[in-house]
């Protein structure tokens, strides 16, 4: 299992909105992060996701059990490890 | 960990200095442009050994009674002739551009509406804004001075939550366990943060809300 680890702040509530529409992946909570989990691939749609460029790049808290294969203008995605 | 945190007792920046080889630029940049009064002055003759140069050692007031300084030493030569960095220190073409915009001076302002006011002053200037960003959660305009140092002024576009100091501490402790290990990667710092964020984050949300009903109890307490 994957978890990519958000901090819930008013900018990344987007990342968490937007990771949470694929029906693979599940949102929940560890304390004021959102926990994005997945058996396979996490992915996130940039430009769904509203963040602008500063925002975008340093949405990542933690990954656990993955790692990250792309972080660019398009799409985040983690990959299990 | 467990140790009482050390009292936090001090009052921001007394002041930062740096040289200059321009000071009628200097003057003009930082009094005459930006409005920031000449708070305080020093003429020394030398400085104790015999090779030091007189000096003028002058301040600018920053706002918050905080100051910005600078030492003018007369006679005294640049002292590097690199066409890249500051009055201080050159760079040549092998440093590459990020590093050299590293290091600079974040002037605080209260709104946007004072941050665009100091982009006026700067772009009517002959020092005009080179860029304005809008970061995760501040807006910061960029130029460099007369001596090339980079200055940014910068507001909150929003105030900073309790959260956020959890995560930069979670931050700060994953950073220092991968750079206790060979070859320290973001990669490898992002693990280790979802690590400590399992290990502490529901515990921290949990004496949160703790604290906060402690703080309510008291003043139901006067009410009933």
């Amino acid at each position: 299992m994957t978890a990519l680890y958000v901090l819930d702040v008013p900018e990344n509530t987007g990342v968490a909105k937007v990771a949470a529409e694929d029906p693979e992946v599940t949102v929940g909570r560890v304390g004021p992060y959102f926990e994005i989990t997945a058996d396979g691939s996490i992915v996130v749609d940039r430009r769904a996701t509203g963040c602008r460029h500063a925002v975008w790049y340093s949405c990542v808290a933690g990954i656990a059990g993955g790692r990250i294969v792309q972080h660019d203008k398009d799409a985040l995605r983690v990959e299990p490890a | 960990m467990t140790d009482a945190p050390l009292e936090h007792k001090v009052r921001g920046v007394d002041h930062a200095a740096f040289p200059t080889f321009d000071p009628a630029a200097t003057v003009r940049f930082y009094r005459d442009v930006l409005g920031f009064p000449v708070v305080h002055s020093i003429c020394a003759a030398g400085w104790g050994p015999e090779d030091h140069p007189d000096f003028i050692h002058f301040f600018f007031d920053i706002g918050n009674d905080d100051r910005i300084a600078f030492f003018y030493y007369f006679g005294l030569e640049r002292q590097h002739e690199q066409a890249r960095g500051d009055a201080y220190a050159g760079f040549g073409p092998e440093v590459p551009e990020f590093f050299v915009r590293s290091r600079h001076l974040a002037i605080h302002v209260d709104d946007q509406d004072d941050l665009l006011e100091y982009r006026r002053r700067l772009d009517a200037s002959s020092w005009p804004v080179e860029m304005q960003i809008q970061h995760e959660t501040i807006e910061s305009i960029y130029t460099h001075d007369p001596n090339g140092y980079m200055v940014e002024f910068t507001r909150a576009m929003r105030p900073v939550t309790p959260q956020e100091d959890l995560d930069a501490n979670l931050t700060i402790d994953a950073l220092l366990d991968v750079v206790g290990e060979p070859e320290p990667t973001f990669g490898k710092l992002l693990a280790r943060k979802a690590e400590l964020i399992v290990e502490r984050a529901a515990d921290w949300e949990l004496a949160q809300e703790r604290t906060r009903q402690q703080e309510q109890e008291p003043a139901q307490g006067v009410t009933s």
